[in-house]
C-alpha cells in the first residue's frame, strides 16, 4: 500500500445513507446499486393534510431596478474521469488507470433546452445575480438510466416553500421531487441578505449520494452595480470515495478532478482583482490554502489557511502582487495527498 | 391548424376552418395520464416481413403485441392503416428502416374507411416509439398519436397526408425528430391542444426534422412546453405558425422555444396548384394564414424565437399579432379573452436575411399589443413594421407595450385579401428580394411551374 492509498484509506468507511424510511449502508458496488433502484422506486409524495403544507405560494417578481436572470439546467449522469491527464503534476507520477465513473451532474442548456451551452460538469455552471434580481431556474430531469427524482436546492438566496427544491417525505411539494423528463420551474429572490456565494445542489429522496456525484453548483449574488473581479473562480472542494464511484480507492477532488494538472489550474495576472470563492462540498472540514498569498476574512483578519466545513463558502480576494507558479491545496494531509490541490500560476 | 381569416370590415376579423377537417375521426381528447405501465410479459420480438416471417403484415404483429415488445418491419409497401390503442400497448416499439425509411413504406391509397385514415395512430398508449417508416396518402394523417404520456416519432417521412404529416394532439413529453414532411394539406408537423400540467411539465422536443411544400410547415395550436430546434422550415405557405384557437382546449400556446432554426423561402403559393387537395373556399369568402411568411405568432404567451436564421419571405420574416377573432368572438370570456393576448414573448438573436444576400420583404412586424414583449440582439437587412421600430420594445418586455394601430392596418390584408379561387391576391403585398443559393434546395412558389 503506498502512502496515498494508506492515507485515503482512513476516509473508507461505508457510506450511510437514510432513503425513504430504510438505512442503508453502502460498502459495495452491489449496495449502490440498491440505493439506486430504492431511490427510483421512492413514490411521489401525496399531498398533506396540514393547511401548512398545502398553502400556495406566488412566484416573486424582480425588486424595483432587477431583472430576472434565467437558466435552463438539466441534471443527467455522465461517465466522468477525475484525472483526464493521467498524471499527478506535483508528484510526477501516474494516476492508476481505473477512475471513470458514473457521476451525476448539472448542465447548462439554451432556452428550451434546445442546445447545450457547454459540457455537463462538476460543478454545474455559476449562477450570478444582483440585488433585486430574481434567478430563475427552469430545471430538467433529463437521467434516463438512474431514474431517479432529483431536485435543485439553493443555499443564500430568499424563496418561498414552493421553492425550496427539497424532498420532505409526504410534505413535499412539487419542486422536491422532480421526476425522470419533467421539469421544474425554481424561483429565487437575490435579497440584500444574499450577497455572497453560496452552494446549490441536490435535495431529491437519495440527495446524499446524489450530490456526492456530482449534482452541485454555485450561486455568486452582489451587490447591485458592484464591481466584478477581474479573475474570478468557485472551487469545491470534494471527495469521491469508493462507495460512489466503485473504484477501489477514495479520491479527493476540486471540482470533480484530483490531482495538479486535472484540478483547475487559475490563471492571473499581476494587478488583477482576483476572487476565489472555495466551498466545501463533502461532510469534511477542508483548509484552504495558496502558497504565497494572504488575504482578509470577514473580520478583518489577514489569513492564509481558513478553514470552511460543509456548504461553507470562504473567498479569498485579493490584488495580485506575486507571480509565479504556485500551488494551492487543502492543507488537511490526507486530503492534499489524495489529489486536493492544484496549480496557481500569476504572470507579470 | 390551418384556418381562415375573413375581412367583411376593415378591421373586423373571422376565422373558421379551411381544410376538410378530419376532427370527426379523431377519439375524443382525454387525459394523457400518468406515464407509462410498462409491458404487460416478458419483452418479446416480432418481426413482419412480405416472405418468410411470422407476419406479413404489420396489423396482425400488433394484435399479438403489447407494450414490453418490438416489432420491426421488413422492407416493402404496407396498404395498412395501423391503430395502436390503449396502456396494453404502453412502451411499444414499432420500427422500420431507421436509416432509410424509404424502404419501409406505408401507402393509404385505395384503403377503406379507418384504415384510410392515419398511416399510424396511437391513442391512449404511452411512450410509444415509431421508428423508420414513409407514410404517404392517408386521408387524415400520415403519423398521429394522441392523448399521450410520452411519444417517439423518429426517422419518418410524411408525404401526402389529408391533414397533418406527424401530429401529436393532447398529449405531452414527446419527441419529434430526424424527419421529413412534405405536401401535406395543412401543417407538415403539428402539436396541438397540450394539456396544462401543473407545476411540473413534460416538455417536448421537435429537432432535426424538415418541412417543406406544406400549407404550413409546423403549426402549433394551443401548444406549451415545446421546444422547436435545429430543423429546416422551407418552401411552405407559411413557415412554423403557433396559434391560439377556440377551436381545441387549453389555449393560448404558451413556454414554447423556436430557437435556432434555418426558416426560409415559406413564399409556397399553393392556391395555384399543390400536389394534395388545395384548402377550400368557405361560405363568405375566405382566406388561410398569409403566405410569405417565415414565423407568425397568432396569440403567443412566454414564447421565446431566439438564434434562428430566417430569410427569403415575401411578407415577412417574422411577425406577432393578437388572436383577434378570440377579441372579437369570445369577448364575454375572460379565458379566451386573455388568451388572445401577446405576453411575455422575446424575439432576440436571429439572423434575418441572409447578412443581406437573401432579404425577407419585411423582417418583423409587431403591433404593440400585450404586455412584457421584447426584442433584442436581432440581425436586420429589411424594414421593420412600423418602419420607426417603435414597437420592438428592448428585452426585458415592459409592463405594458406600444401599440401602433397603423401596423394592423398594414398586414391585416396579408391575410384578409386573399381569395382561394385568385390566388393572385395572396401575391399582392409581396416584395419579391432575389434568393441566395442553399445548396440542395430550389425555390417553390408555385407547383406547377416545378
Amino acid at each position: 500500500m503506498d502512502r496515498r492509498s494508506f492515507l485515503a484509506a482512513g476516509g473508507g468507511l461505508g457510506l450511510i445513507c437514510t432513503l425513504n424510511g430504510e438505512r442503508v449502508v453502502i460498502n459495495s458496488a452491489a449496495d449502490l446499486d440498491r440505493l439506486d433502484a430504492r431511490a427510483a422506486a421512492v413514490p411521489r409524495p401525496a399531498s398533506a393534510a396540514e393547511p401548512v403544507d398545502s398553502a400556495q405560494f406566488a412566484a416573486p417578481e424582480p425588486a424595483p431596478g432587477g431583472t430576472r436572470r434565467e437558466y435552463w439546467l438539466a441534471a443527467r449522469s455522465v461517465m466522468w474521469d477525475p484525472a483526464p491527464t493521467g498524471r499527478d503534476e506535483w508528484m510526477k507520477q501516474r494516476l492508476p488507470r481505473r477512475r471513470s465513473f458514473r457521476a451525476f451532474v448539472y448542465q447548462q442548456f439554451s432556452a428550451g433546452f434546445a442546445t447545450p451551452l457547454g459540457r455537463p460538469r462538476m460543478p454545474g455552471p455559476t449562477l450570478y445575480a444582483e440585488v433585486g434580481d430574481l434567478i430563475v431556474v427552469h430545471f430538467r430531469n433529463a437521467e434516463r438510466k438512474l431514474r431517479q427524482a432529483v431536485t435543485v436546492h439553493a443555499h443564500g438566496v430568499r424563496y418561498n416553500p414552493e421553492y425550496d427544491g427539497a424532498y420532505l417525505g409526504d410534505f413535499t411539494r412539487a419542486g422536491g421531487f422532480v421526476g425522470p423528463e419533467e421539469e421544474f420551474t425554481y424561483v429565487w429572490e437575490a435579497t440584500p441578505d444574499s450577497v455572497g456565494v453560496w452552494p446549490y445542489h441536490d435535495h431529491g429522496p437519495s440527495h446524499t449520494l446524489n450530490t456526492m456525484r456530482g449534482l452541485f453548483g454555485a450561486i455568486v449574488v452582489r451587490e447591485r452595480g458592484a464591481p466584478v473581479p477581474d479573475v474570478e473562480h468557485v472551487l469545491f472542494m470534494h471527495s469521491l470515495p469508493p462507495q460512489v464511484t466503485r473504484i477501489p480507492r477514495l479520491l479527493h477532488c476540486i471540482n470533480g478532478r484530483t490531482a495538479a494538472g486535472n484540478t483547475p489550474t487559475m490563471r492571473a495576472r499581476v494587478g488583477q482583482r482576483v476572487a476565489i470563492h472555495v466551498i466545501g462540498g463533502d461532510g469534511n472540514f477542508h483548509t484552504f490554502h495558496i502558497h504565497g498569498h494572504r488575504w482578509r476574512d470577514a473580520s478583518g483578519a489577514f489569513v492564509d489557511c481558513p478553514t470552511l466545513g460543509p456548504n461553507e463558502t470562504i473567498t479569498a480576494a485579493f490584488v495580485e502582487d506575486n507571480p509565479g507558479r504556485w500551488l494551492y491545496h487543502c492543507h488537511v494531509f490526507s486530503h492534499q495527498d489524495a489529489g486536493m490541490a492544484g496549480w496557481y500560476v500569476v504572470d507579470q | 391548424m390551418m384556418r381562415a381569416i375573413s375581412a367583411a370590415v376593415v378591421t373586423a376579423v373571422l376565422l373558421v376552418p379551411t381544410a376538410a377537417s378530419a376532427q370527426e375521426n379523431y377519439p375524443p381528447p382525454g387525459d394523457p395520464g400518468q406515464g407509462p405501465k410498462g409491458g404487460q410479459g416478458k419483452a418479446q420480438k416480432f418481426r413482419v416481413c412480405k416472405q418468410g416471417c411470422r407476419y406479413r403484415t404489420i396489423a396482425a404483429a400488433l394484435k399479438q403485441a403489447d407494450g414490453a415488445d418490438t416489432i420491426r418491419v421488413g422492407r416493402g409497401t404496407y396498404r395498412e392503416g395501423l391503430q395502436v390503442v390503449g396502456k396494453r400497448y404502453d412502451g411499444l416499439k414499432l420500427i422500420g428502416n431507421s436509416s432509410k425509411p424509404g424502404r419501409v413504406v406505408l401507402n393509404g391509397k385505395k384503403l377503406k374507411r379507418g384504415a384510410a385514415q392515419n398511416a399510424v395512430l396511437v391513442n391512449g398508449a404511452d411512450d410509444v416509439t415509431i421508428r423508420g417508416f414513409h407514410a404517404r396518402n392517408y386521408k387524415a394523417n400520415c403519423f398521429f398519436v394522441t392523448n399521450a404520456d410520452g411519444y417517439t416519432l423518429d426517422r419518418l417521412v410524411a408525404e401526402r397526408c389529408g391533414v397533418y404529416g406527424v401530429y401529436a394532439f393532447n398529449s405531452k413529453g414527446g419527441r419529434m425528430t430526424n424527419s421529413e414532411a412534405y405536401y401535406n394539406n395543412d401543417a407538415g408537423f403539428y402539436i396541438g391542444q397540450t394539456p396544462p400540467q401543473g407545476a411540473k411539465k413534460k416538455r417536448s422536443l421537435v429537432k432535426n426534422v424538415t418541412a417543406w411544400g406544406n400549407v404550413l410547415g409546423f403549426s402549433g395550436t394551443n401548444m406549451k412546453y415545446v421546444t422547436i430546434t435545429k430543423s429546416r422550415w422551407y418552401n411552405n405557405g407559411t413557415g412554423i405558425v403557433p396559434n391560439a384557437l377556440d377551436s381545441e382546449k387549453f389555449a393560448p400556446p404558451e413556454f414554447n422555444v423556436i430557437a435556432n432554426n434555418d426558416i426560409f423561402w415559406n413564399n409556397f403559393n399553393f392556391y395555384y396548384g399543390a400536389p394534395f387537395e388545395i384548402p377550400g373556399d368557405a361560405a363568405a369568402g375566405f382566406a388561410g394564414y398569409p403566405i410569405g411568411v417565415g414565423i407568425l405568432l397568432f396569440g403567443s404567451q412566454d414564447t421565446t424565437v431566439e438564434n434562428n436564421r430566417i430569410y427569403g419571405h415575401y411578407l415577412g420574416g417574422f411577425a406577432a399579432i393578437p388572436q383577434l377573432q378570440l377579441q372579437i368572438e369570445h369577448g364575454d370570456d375572460p379565458k379566451l379573452l386573455e388568451a388572445s393576448v401577446l405576453r411575455n414573448n422575446v424575439v432576440r438573436g436571429n439572423q434575418f436575411g441572409r447578412e443581406g444576400s437573401d432579404r425577407n420583404a419585411r423582417d418583423m412586424a409587431y403591433n404593440g399589443s400585450g404586455t412584457g414583449n421584447c426584442f433584442a440582439d436581432n440581425v436586420t437587412f429589411s424594414p421593420n413594421v412600423p418602419s420607426s421600430g417603435s414597437t420592438l420594445a428592448p428585452c426585458p418586455g415592459p409592463a405594458q407595450n406600444t401599440v401602433d394601430d397603423a401596423v394592423l392596418g398594414e398586414i391585416l390584408p396579408w391575410a384578409t385579401e386573399g381569395k382561394p379561387n385568385q390566388p393572385a391576391t395572396f401575391e399582392k403585398y409581396w416584395i419579391k428580394n432575389p434568393h441566395s443559393t442553399v445548396p440542395g434546395v430550389q425555390p417553390l412558389e408555385r407547383f406547377d411551374s416545378n
